[in-house]
């Protein structure tokens, strides 16, 4: 078989980043190849080569044996690339049939869009790939999210792709959806469709990949046939080293008092979560995006409705829907994985410290400027975020700082619990290890912690406990003794 | 993070555009007011006397007591068009009250305030229980208070007007004994309701909770605020002082016209605007709809007050230098250039 696509020595460099190094790539016609490797290894970075969006590479791109270098997306399309992204490009408000032919559909000779012909052909082509049942004529937006998907990938097909790109496919999509996709790629596969399937998730990549070539650090380690290959030699091979780290002893005690207590929390993105945060002790929910690890943190801040289950802090159970200022009035705190979303980075530090704690400095009348002073800057100071000048504007600390300034708003009157999610994303070293040595001192002083992360370090380095979801559910729930990143991996 | 950093060393005063000092710069209407006094002082021999000061601080009242409520809608980055329509059903059912129905002060004044506050608060829970974003909402508030108000009317209008109304839009206090001078009380009335509005948004956990809802919404519901009770009670406010306004107004004109009078509306947005509230909420205040309020009040003033100047151009000088001093105010007293993440 002849390659279809072929990348020969291709680097790019942002800034002092090499994010590829010289990487070579094929894709054989009828293939599926998935790429895998960890957050930052270039997975993404190659991708966007391949379908055109970067343009500033090194090396040599090969499509059908003959040298190209795209320009534009839209290059990328018209030499028969498609990509589908993670997010999907279909409009939920306009029908099957008119998604599958946007911007191209048949016309009558007097210029009137074609309906029978289009309904039809789309009902044809959505049999032969075995999706007879659904209805053409539907609003997209009425179909689950699994079939929203397979329109897509038949839209890109009919725009005349012969590669598709497909980014992490199946990160949002439930069991039976998933099934559904493979069955789907199978089919794409014995009509010669190449397909590059990037994805976290190893069992899936070994049931429907024929080839995986794996990065790790912008460097091409290996390509294996998936005959030849296991999931676990794909984690070593991803990680590139056994790890034995040395991790800090759990320190939970058996019979401790549970502060946070999550039962059979049920919503449309997570199903029956039952979760427990004893006093003193750091849980670590770990999760891959789209598990709906952070809806649920949310849903138990009373920021996301749910369906069923409830909430109990310290052996009171909160009532139903309730709001987010109960939570805060009834022992919670909660710092978003979006910073810019839950602080006002106009408003100088000590304004956003207390913003939360106002209607508890009087029922009527805002709390003085020196009260809040008062009352902020031992916490500031606490939490070591620099500059320390409490009248600062928050959008001019860095990241790391502004992320002491989420977790020092809750110490003027602190809770029972922590909620913490991604607390370290886009931080440097240094700055993580003194977020995370904030949140190991609060559960020495008896708080409970709960980190929500989709970074597997940071819950390995935080955590006494780890808890994995995956798809909406908790599959795993362990002391944080002896873990390491190949075995929350598998769990995914 | 790197958006929103900006390059300053610590210690190093803040600037505004063009390197000027920071407090310079954020005063920018300010200047604009002195710059427009004095040109109008130099320009015309009228313009200075007491009684045009006096008429100036007449003309801007009725929009100074629209504006008080614009300026908490505007805080929160919301917005109300109905406030035209608002004062106009006010207005007329208070007439209407005394006129036809023989009611006796004060009914005819709480029966006004009472009408505009629930179309505010109709707008207020329709834009929030249903997410219809305040456009859409306080436009058809808009339509229904027009629309009662010729119904209400039958068309027709009403100069027997309540003497509360009366009073407040034109009476004066400190006469002399013939009757005469005196200081008109609808500038009392304005300055009465705006103190209480600084007040509010000044001191009270409220007022904090407004700025913070336009600052960021998501970030007020992380922190516990309610923001859909605040989005319900500016709207509310809003409509109590288009009613309040649309009473005295119809106290200062002397009838309850069947119609709206529609530029109302876009006479207090410019106004509260010039004065640096921004729309997209989160920054400005009352003190700030002062400024702007008399900016608007002086231009349009100052332009009656030069008889070289075509009547014809009138509309389109008031536009030009509009422009000019939003130019002006907003990118002078406004964020640095360098964030793209700013509107």
């Amino acid at each position: 078989m002849s390659a279809v696509l072929e990348l020969r020595k291709v680097s790019i460099r942002f800034e002092n980043i090499q994010a590829l190094d010289s990487v070579d790539f094929d894709l054989l016609e009828g293939e599926t190849h998935a790429i895998v490797g960890e957050n930052g290894a270039g997975k993404s970075t190659m991708m966007r080569i391949l379908a055109g969006v970067y343009t500033g590479y090194e090396g040599e791109y090969f499509l059908d044996g003959q040298p190209v270098h795209l320009q534009s997306p839209r290059d990328a399309l018209s030499l028969g690339i498609g990509m589908i992204h993670q997010e999907l490009s279909v409009i939920p408000e306009l029908s099957v049939a008119e998604n599958l032919f946007l911007g191209r559909q048949p016309l009558t000779p007097y210029g009137m869009i074609d309906w029978r012909l289009m309904n039809r052909t789309a009902q044809e082509e959505l049999s032969k790939l075995g999706f007879a049942d659904i209805d053409v004529k539907r609003p997209l937006g009425t179909y689950a999210l699994g079939t929203q998907q397979v329109v897509e990938v038949l839209r890109v097909i009919l725009s005349g792709a012969k590669v598709l790109i497909m980014d992490e496919p199946t990160s949002a999509l439930s069991p039976p959806e998933v099934e559904r996709l493979i069955q789907l790629i199978d089919t794409l596969r014995k009509a010669k469709r190449s397909i590059i399937y990037i994805s976290h998730f190893l069992e899936e990549v070994m049931r429907v990949a024929d080839r995986v070539t794996v990065l790790r650090d912008g460097h091409k380690v290996a390509t294996v046939n998936q005959t030849d290959t296991s999931v676990n030699e794909l984690i070593s091979l991803i990680l590139g080293r056994e790890i034995n780290a040395e991790l800090p002893a759990a320190t939970t005690q058996k019979d401790a008092h549970v502060l946070l207590e999550v039962r059979d929390l049920t919503a449309d993105v997570f199903r029956n979560v039952n979760l427990n945060v004893y006093q003193g002790e750091v849980v670590g929910l770990y999760g891959a995006i789209g598990s709906g690890h952070f809806d649920l943190a949310r849903a138990v801040f009373g920021m996301y409705r749910f369906d069923s289950g409830a909430v109990v802090v310290d052996g009171q159970t909160y009532p139903r829907d309730f709001s987010a200022r109960y939570a805060i009035q009834h022992g919670l705190a909660y710092a978003s994985e979006s910073r810019r979303m839950s602080l006002f980075m106009e408003e100088p530090i000590f304004r956003n410290v207390m913003v939360p704690h106002l209607e508890r400095l009087g029922r009527w009348l805002s709390p003085t400027r020196s009260t809040e002073l008062d009352l902020s800057t031992p916490q500031i100071k606490l939490t070591g975020v620099h500059p320390d000048d409490p009248v600062n504007p928050v959008g001019q600390l860095s990241g790391g700082n502004q992320q002491k300034v989420a977790i020092a708003r809750w110490l003027p009157f602190p809770p029972k619990v922590f909620i913490m999610a991604e607390p370290t994303r886009g931080m440097d070293v240094g700055a993580k290890s003194e977020v995370l040595t904030i949140l190991r001192n609060f559960r020495n002083e008896g708080y409970g912690v709960l980190v929500v992360s989709s970074e597997p370090e940071t819950v390995l380095s935080v955590a006494d406990r780890i808890m994995v979801m995956s798809r909406g559910q908790v599959v795993a729930d362990m002391e944080n003794v002896n873990l390491n990143k190949d075995v929350l991996m598998r769990l995914l | 993070m790197t958006t929103q950093t900006s390059s300053r060393a610590p210690g190093e005063a803040k600037r505004g555009f063009g390197g000027l000092p920071h407090w310079v710069a954020t005063l920018a209407p300010v200047w604009t007011l002195l710059a427009l006094f004095i040109f109008f002082g130099v320009a015309s021999q009228s313009f200075l006397r007491p009684q045009n000061i006096n008429n100036i601080l007449v003309q801007v009242s009725t929009l100074a007591i629209f504006g008080t409520g614009m300026t908490f809608v505007l805080l929160t980055g919301e917005i109300d068009l109905g406030i035209s329509s608002t004062a106009a059903i006010s207005g007329m059912v208070a007439a209407q009250l005394f006129a036809n129905n023989n009611a006796q002060e004060p009914v005819p004044l709480i029966a006004g305030l009472l009408v505009g506050t629930l179309l505010g608060l109709l707008a207020g829970i329709t834009s929030t229980r249903f997410r219809i974003p305040t456009f859409m909402s306080t436009l058809a508030v808009s339509f229904i208070g027009a629309g009662l108000t010729t119904y209400v009317s039958k068309g027709r209008t009403i100069t027997t007007l309540p003497e509360y109304a009366r009073f407040l839009g034109s009476g004066r206090i400190f006469t002399d004994e013939t009757g005469r001078g005196g200081f008109p009380f609808i500038v009392i009335v304005a300055a009465i309701v705006m103190l209480i509005a600084y007040l509010v948004l000044r001191y009270t956990r409220f007022g904090r909770y407004v700025y913070m809802t336009g600052a960021s919404k998501s970030a007020a519901r992380l922190a516990g605020v309610n923001t859909n009770m605040i989005l319900i009670a500016v709207l509310t406010i809003s409509g109590f002082t288009a009613g309040l306004a649309g009473v005295v107004g119809m106290g200062r004109l002397g009838s309850a016209q069947p119609d709206p009078v529609p530029s109302y509306l876009l006479d207090t947005i410019s106004a509260v605007v010039l004065g640096g509230t921004a729309l997209t909420g989160g920054r400005g205040g009352i003190l700030q709809t002062v400024i702007g309020l008399l900016i608007y009040g002086t231009l349009r003033n100052g332009l009656d007050n030069i008889p070289e100047i075509d009547i014809y151009l009138k509309e389109f000088i008031t536009g030009v230098v509009l422009i000019v001093a939003l130019i002006v105010n907003v990118v002078f007293a406004g964020r640095s250039a360098r964030d793209k993440t700013a509107v």
